[in-house]
């Protein structure tokens, strides 16, 4: 016996002697998970920076010195859209009673301490924790994610099948799916997943000519693989990023084939409403339409995607309000979509939520129309944030709104609590590592 | 007379400098028969290879020795980009190689001419994939395999090689 091969039998078989006495009467090895509102938790960090003023306060055009207000997010909340001066083609919500209804708004939620930064914004919502970390390409952060928190304190565990980050773009998100924490770590991550890659051009380039191996096949590839792994010390265990189980990984490859064999065939279901040209997508829109993809072929428990076409804001204002309009109505077809899912409907809570705001102050930049760009450089007003939490009305408080101006409710930091409660494991994550509490006022 | 005092002075020379000189032989095996692109040292045993690969530089080994080819660069842009996209690095290297094995470019023994000389075509396959030559056992091994396993196919040992764990490190 190899002396690696030894040192792991002898540690496994000491972790069962001590596992052993802890077997509780139920049979279970550790104790159970507490108690769940629903099985699913679907997060939407609807990203790129949203100022209040054009979403929750529905004032559309009124920083830009016009009279025309209106809301811009029709299937979120609850108001009438702009009726004049319109810069963007309205689309009719897909859903026939906002999700606001459906739900509870947080409707001035703070981004608390921290630099306003998308990178910041993004892990302070996925890990609990603030960040003054600035833009840090490819490093995974230093607090366990909600991914981690979730697989690692769900009783039985979890596979990372079950959990799932995707995201609009690339740049420092796909770190976001583990984190550097030594008690956590890659062995309790998510499956992260950029679509428009995967399932877009290079995906379609590269990836469509795959060979077929027969299951057959793959049982000897298998057994050869590890005739050369016995006759080599050393594993991939350090390789970078997270592992599924051989079976998962399967699943998955088929999924990634099917998805794009459909993706080629044009069969991938947009969201658009009927008569929308394709090319009215977005980057969000994709995003959103392949995240149906994984929760319809996999009932996922925990998946956070994020939208981010907004940033345009920066300088471009028409099109942050068309992009706003836009992501609003995939969020609600997203929503329709698992309404109407088997296994999904009625057991699983939706959570919308920015990663930050923007300024009050423009910037220089006028677009086309000679409408001002606004930055997000940590001023007040790019703190100013809301969450919408949506599910089965016996579970969430239906049509309530939580918090005003003069009295804001919540932290971005509050979504992690927020989940854990959601999937019953709040109370085994170890105190200290989360500084924010529970959105109560949601649950009935 | 004046020759031989020219030879004698020659060996008197060799005697001194060569009879000091420490006798090192180093040999250095090429595997530039198997590729003909870049030669390239083996690898007494895999004990040496102590480094794992990045998911780019497996791209761009995997790449080269499925095509004899070095990667262009905007390929290996577009390839790493794809590695990138899904967090499972392991599970998309196998879809890479999958599709690798696929394409019609590749250049990869003939299901014949690895069963017309197995000894060969082992040898090549452990050149090619972990820059060393086998061990009689894994020689072995994989000459019985093919021998007796008529469903085996070239295509199905380079899948094994280029998955397993020894391929991840240098």
């Amino acid at each position: 016996m190899k002396r690696r091969t030894f040192i792991r039998k002898a540690g496994l078989a000491t972790a069962g002697m001590f596992a052993v006495p802890y077997l509780l009467p139920s049979g279970r090895l550790f104790a159970g998970t507490g108690d769940r509102l629903v099985n699913h938790v679907v997060v939407v960090l609807f990203a790129g920076g949203v100022r209040h003023q054009e979403s929750v306060d529905q004032s559309y055009l009124a920083a830009q010195g016009f009279p025309t207000t209106g809301n811009l997010l029709q299937n979120m909340l609850a108001g009438n859209a702009p009726t004049n001066n319109l810069i963007y083609t309205p689309w009719q919500p897909i859903l026939s009673t906002p999700l606001a209804k459906h739900g509870t708004l947080f409707k001035e939620l703070r981004y608390a301490t921290g630099p306003t930064g998308h990178f910041n914004g993004h892990t302070a919502a996925i890990t609990g924790n603030y960040t003054d970390v600035s833009l840090d390409l490819n490093v995974n952060p230093d607090y366990p994610t909600v991914f981690e928190y979730y697989r690692k304190h769900t009783d039985p565990a979890r596979s990372a099948i079950n959990s799932w980050w995707m995201s609009e773009g690339l740049g420092p998100y796909p770190a976001l799916n583990y984190s550097r924490n030594g008690m956590y770590g890659p062995m309790y991550g998510a499956n992260y997943l950029r679509p428009a890659t995967t399932f877009g051009g290079y995906g379609l380039e590269y990836l469509s000519e795959a060979i077929t191996f027969q299951p057959d096949d793959v049982t000897k590839i298998s057994s050869m693989k590890n005739f050369l792994d016995k006759n080599f010390d050393k594993t991939a265990a350090d390789y970078p990023g997270i592992l599924n189980t051989s079976e998962d990984r399967e699943k998955i490859k088929s999924f990634i084939y099917e998805t794009l064999n459909k993706t080629s065939m044009g069969q991938i279901e947009w969201p658009l409403p009927p008569g929308i040209s394709t090319a009215e997508l977005t980057g969000d829109l994709v995003n959103m339409a392949y995240a149906w993809q994984v929760l319809d072929t996999f009932s996922p428990e925990l998946l956070v995607i994020n939208s981010f076409d907004l940033d345009t804001c920066h300088f471009n204002f028409t099109n942050y309000l068309s992009y706003m309009h836009k992501a609003d109505y995939g969020v609600g077809w997203l929503w329709s979509k698992i309404q109407q899912h088997p296994v999904l409907a009625n057991d699983t809570i939706l959570i919308c939520m920015p990663d930050h705001g923007r300024n009050e102050l423009p910037n220089s930049v006028y677009d086309a129309n000679g409408l001002r760009a606004f930055d997000h450089t940590s001023d007040e007003n790019s703190r100013r944030l809301f969450a919408l939490i949506v599910g089965p009305a016996d579970k969430v408080k239906q049509n309530e709104i939580v918090g005003d101006a003069f009295n804001p409710v919540g932290e971005t930091v509050d979504l992690v609590p927020t989940v854990a409660h959601i999937l019953g494991f709040h109370e085994y994550i170890p105190g200290g590592f989360l500084p924010g509490r529970i959105l109560e006022e949601a649950f009935v | 007379m004046k020759i031989f005092a020219t030879f004698r002075l020659m060996f008197l020379s060799s005697i001194i400098f060569l009879g000091c000189k420490k006798d090192i032989t180093q040999q250095t095996v090429y595997d530039n028969v198997i590729y003909e692109v870049n030669p390239v040292e083996v690898y007494a045993s895999n004990a040496e290879k102590t480094k794992q690969k990045s998911s780019q530089q497996f791209i761009s080994i995997l790449y080269s020795n499925l095509t004899n080819k070095t990667i262009p660069g905007d390929e290996l842009s577009k390839l790493s980009e794809l590695s990138l996209s899904f967090g499972d690095k392991e599970l998309m290297n196998q879809v890479l190689l999958e599709n690798f094995l696929g394409n019609p470019g590749i250049i990869i023994p003939t299901n014949d001419e690895m069963r017309s000389n197995p000894d060969a075509f082992v040898n090549e396959t452990y050149l090619k994939f972990f820059l060393r030559y086998p061990t009689e056992y894994e020689k072995y091994y994989f000459k019985d395999m093919i021998i007796k396993d008529p469903d085996i196919t070239s295509e199905m040992v380079y899948a094994a090689f280029a998955q397993s764990n020894e391929y991840l490190f240098y």
